[in-house]
């Protein structure tokens, strides 16, 4: 088995680990790095419990190896807001009662974040198609579209 | 019955979760993130057949990996612990253990464990592992597994039949021959399972000088389980210390006592502890399903449409499953009448075991099942009598005066009004408007159809119920146990023997104890994890049968009252006055009409654990206090048979409309409103976050998710890929109306609502299909009504 010395850009800082060729960069956030805010719902890529933000996309960790993320700048949901703060979309699924057992909660939170990005001011239709990619067992979703919206509002404010 | 009362306190507000942030920070601690110096990491080695004697199991090779630091087979097992112990008494029980033993039973049954560094080693050292099988005929289809001569799963029991039983209750042959009509249909019940996000996991660690097994894991039901680990490790309870932590999702599954057993014996083994956190596919395929099975099912009705009695022949597919058959079975039976007013019943049980995964709890157990054969029979009835469905069942539904109301099997209905719960899902729907839009979209061709579903949503199973299967004492009624604690500056530190999923307990229970102590939610810290050597509990804690609002309750408001009259008597002796006179509000207790005459609670909790001397001459220290409630309206089964197999009775209607693509055979939704009553709503944001998340579990279930086996038993779904969950996009916005008729058998007044929508969704919809698919004369396919089977009956056509 192959090791490798790998440094990402984690949360805006830098981090560093010596990983097998396998290692997923899921296992390598949660593992080596202590970020255990990202969450492994399957490893086969369907789940969306995994979503990290890789250079500022959406990408599912459980699918990516460690050696891949090499060079690149990861953010997970520990380092989406500082320490104290909540960024709106955490506020909106907050507020808007849009998660329970919270274990989706990262990744749909940071699939939102992405969608905000693209899509300042997204439809209902839009908000379902861009979060069908991340499983929610708990919420039966209407409460995680009403987050959303709710952050799209409170953005539609901040920039009015 | 009203909607939402003005609330006076915390109770009944709609309070944003207290518990939020750090799982929104991501700085949960779900038992995957919980990391020990010198951690093991488990890997398994599961069947590959259904049904298979284990001719050779060769581990040399695995344990001779480095890195490995122990491999335990069921037969290592088989020595090292007492065989695990049925809930139901089998005669000739089998001997089972967490590892199979000489035979396997389905696919995915694990036969040994290995224990490494990491969990890549673990895996490398389990594709080691010689094995070697000979393949033994599989039985998948439940019926074929009651033949005389079908393959034995266990040759000892002579038969598959866990159990038999009937059940009568009421002149049943006297109201089938006087029926005017009587609607029969065979149901066949899929295995589907609502798989939390989070798996099942474990940690285990022996500490070698006192003995003490200390094991974290996601069991959302540690009442039951510790006695089950302690008896199997030989070590008694004293010794065991069970912890829960953050629970990624429960629905029932969350509960496998053998892998604790089997951390726990790896942790003995290697002295370092242990680590299991299943993959997604030992999930689907070894944790627990749902039953599948057979309902033959047949109601009788007078010629005014009245129904006279229902009889079910109910053949339950148990799996593999030697732990707690018998529990779909009994849950269908006391819930069998739904909403209406049904005087006779007979119902045929079967416990069958086959080569499949076992069956275990899932949302509603039974229920969903049971909900959808009558409310099926009940459209099958409107369709031969011409009625609308809607009115057969506000002609046929128990009337809110006619409350209490005892069902011929002994269920009490406490409170609730079926007939205007149904009346605001219908206006919530618009069902006339719906029925003028089918019409028109009828005329055009389109396929367009209404579906409506009432439902009953029991909540607190009362453990004598068991009784029924059993014959046997030692387990009877439910309660919870609950701790309330005002420490030495004041705040407020409460623990319950329940463990959290995803229910908000930690926001509730603080709502219930400030309204009791005078100070508001933030004040109230609730212990988020469990902990059997801290917690107080009782056999019945933890999460399971909608049981929070009928014991738990009652546990925190018992603590929290004696707390109160700890702190009313030190604070009247603090201020030279009667406790009658005093109130508790704003974190003091104060005068009545004196407000400047008052202590707070910091004060009066320092007199009472520093201050000593200042306590009332003789009186006890502390402001502390346990409380341990008991259901008071479970009782044993009588000796016709009858009890009250759930204690508290919300209920709920669905009106669905939906629209099927004639080309494809795509399923869309036009509309889903729910009316919803579970009494007083302690925290209405919270209760209709569960009504749309069980609703979504029934859209799962009906639409799109099944365990499929071949003839052979083997698990063609083992993946999300091809075990299809819904999406944000198979799951419609929802209309939600919530109608509040407090309870009186609870402490609060407040009923079930964690399975909700999970148990009228699958009626609803199949009836909105049979709706839609009327105008082609085709019949209804069985369940889930995926787009390729809803395309084959519109072909068929
Ligand atoms: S864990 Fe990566 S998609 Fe499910
Ligand atoms: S909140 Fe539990 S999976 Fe989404």
């Amino acid at each position: 088995m192959t090791r490798h010395a790998i440094s990402v850009s984690v949360n805006g800082a830098p981090r560093t680990a010596t990983v097998d060729a396998r290692l997923s960069l899921l296992d390598c956030l949660r593992g080596e790095w202590g970020l255990t805010g990202t969450h492994a719902g399957c490893e086969h890529g369907v789940c969306g419990a995994c979503t990290v933000l890789l250079d500022g996309e959406p990408v599912r960790s459980c699918l990516l190896l460690a050696v891949q993320a090499a060079g690149a700048r990861v953010t997970t949901i520990e380092g989406l807001a500082p320490a104290e703060d909540l960024h709106p979309v955490q506020q909106g699924f907050w507020e808007c009662h849009g998660l329970q057992c919270g274990f989706c909660t990262p990744g749909m939170v940071l699939t939102a974040v992405d969608l905000l990005a693209r899509v300042p001011d997204p439809s209902e239709a839009e908000i379902r198609a861009a979060l069908a990619g991340n499983l929610c067992m708990c919420t039966g979703y209407e409460n995680i579209v009403r987050a959303v919206r709710w952050a799209a509002a409170r953005a539609r404010e901040a920039r009015a | 019955m009203s909607d939402h009362a003005a609330p006076t306190g915390w109770v009944g507000r709609p309070l944003k979760r207290l518990e939020d942030p750090r799982f929104l920070r991501g700085r949960a601690t779900y038992i995957d993130d919980l990391a020990l110096p010198g951690l093991l990491h488990v890997a398994m080695l599961r069947s590959p057949h259904a049904h298979a004697r284990i001719q050779r199991l060769d581990a040399s090779a695995a344990a001779a990996l480095p890195g490995v630091a122990a491999v335990l087979t069921g037969e290592d097992v088989a020595r090292a612990m007492p065989p695990l112990r049925p809930l139901i008494p089998i005669p000739n029980p089998p001997r089972t253990y967490p590892l199979a033993v000489g035979r396997v039973r389905y696919v995915g049954e694990p036969l040994a464990a290995v224990a490494a560094c990491d969990r890549a080693t673990a895996e490398d050292a389990v594709e080691l592992i010689r094995a070697e099988y000979e393949r033994l005929p599989a039985v998948v289809d439940p019926e074929r597994a009651l033949a005389p001569d079908a393959p034995v799963l266990f040759e000892e029991m002579g038969s598959n039949v866990l159990w038999h039983d009937t059940f009568v209750y009421g002149d049943v042959d006297g109201a089938f021959a006087a029926a005017r009509h009587v609607v029969r249909e065979r149901f066949t019940i899929h295995r589907y399972v609502s798989t939390a996000l989070e798996t099942f996991g474990v940690i285990a660690q022996v500490e070698p000088g006192t003995g003490l097994v200390t094991i974290w894991s996601n069991d959302q039901r540690p009442g039951l389980t510790s006695g089950v680990v302690a008896a199997a490790l030989g070590v008694p309870q004293n010794r065991l210390r069970l912890l829960a932590l953050d629970i990624g999702g429960g629905f029932g599954n969350k509960r496998k006592a053998p892998y604790l057993i089997l951390a726990a014996l790896l942790a003995r083994a290697t002295g370092r502890p242990v680590k299991y956190v299943e993959d997604r596919r030992e999930n689907l395929a070894a944790l627990a399903h749902a039953a599948n099975g057979v309902m033959e099912a047949a109601l009788a009705l007078d010629g005014d449409g009245r129904f006279l009695a229902i009889a079910l022949r109910d053949v339950v597919d148990e799996g593999a499953n030697l732990q707690n058959p018998t529990l779909h079975s009994l849950l269908k039976l006391g819930n069998i009448v739904n909403c209406y007013r049904i005087g006779a019943v007979r119902f045929e049980a079967y416990s069958v075991l086959t080569t499949k995964c076992p069956s275990g709890a899932n949302r509603g157990i039974g229920k969903p099942a049971m909900c959808f054969a009558i409310e099926r029979l009940v459209d099958l009835a409107a369709r031969r009598l011409g009625r609308d469905p809607a009115d057969l069942r506000l002609a046929n539904f128990i009337q809110p005066s006619e409350l209490p109301w005892e069902t011929p099997v002994g269920a009490s209905y406490d409170s609730g009004d079926f007939p205007e719960t149904l009346r605001r899902a219908l206006a919530l729907a618009d069902y006339e408007g719906l029925r003028a839009a089918q019409a028109a979209a009828r005329r055009e061709g389109r396929l367009l159809g209404i579906g409506i579903a009432a439902a009953i949503e029991p909540g607190t199973s009362n453990l004598s119920s068991y009784m029924l299967a059993t014959g046997t004492g030692g387990t009877s009624g439910v309660g919870e146990a609950a701790l309330v604690r005002v420490e030495l500056d004041g705040s407020v530190r409460v623990a319950t023997g329940n463990v959290a999923s995803g229910q908000g307990y930690p926001t509730v229970v603080a709502q219930i104890v400030a309204d009791e102590l005078g100070v508001t939610p933030p004040d109230v810290v609730v212990s988020p994890w469990f902990d059997s050597h801290e917690n107080p509990w009782m056999f019945s804690s933890g999460s399971f049968s909608n049981k929070f609002s009928g014991t738990d309750t009652g546990a925190i408001v018992g603590a929290a009252r004696a707390v109160r009259d700890k702190i009313l008597a030190l604070a009247a002796h603090l201020l030279e006055a009667a406790p009658a006179d005093l109130e508790l509000r704003d974190g003091a207790a104060a005068v009545r009409g004196a407000p400047d005459r008052r202590v707070t609670l910091a004060q009066v909790a320092s007199v009472a654990y520093r201050d000593l001397l200042a306590l009332p001459p003789g009186a006890a220290g502390g402001l502390e206090a346990r409380y341990y409630y008991v259901h008071p309206a479970a009782t044993r089964p009588d000796a016709a048979r009858r009890v009250g197999v759930q204690l508290t009775f919300s209920n709920s209607a669905h009106v669905v409309a939906v629209e099927l693509d004639r080309a494809t055979g795509a399923l869309r939704f036009l509309a889903y409103a729910i009316a919803h009553d579970c009494g007083r709503e302690i925290n209405p944001l919270l209760v209709e976050g569960m009504v749309h998340g069980s609703t979504a579990h029934g859209i799962g279930a009906t639409l799109l998710e099944e365990f499929v086996y071949d003839d052979e038993g083997q698990l063609l779904t083992t993946t999300f890929l091809d075990y299809l969950k819904p999406t944000a996009l198979d799951v419609p916005p929802f209309r939600v109306a919530a109608l509040e008729s407090p309870t009186p058998r609870t402490a609060l007044g407040a009923k079930g609502v964690g399975e909700g929508g999970a148990i009228p969704s699958l009626a609803a919809i199949a009836n909105a299909v049979e709706d839609a698919l009327a105008p082609l004369g085709v019949t209804l396919p069985r369940l889930p009504l995926t787009p390729e089977r809803l395309w084959e009956a519109i072909r068929r056509a």
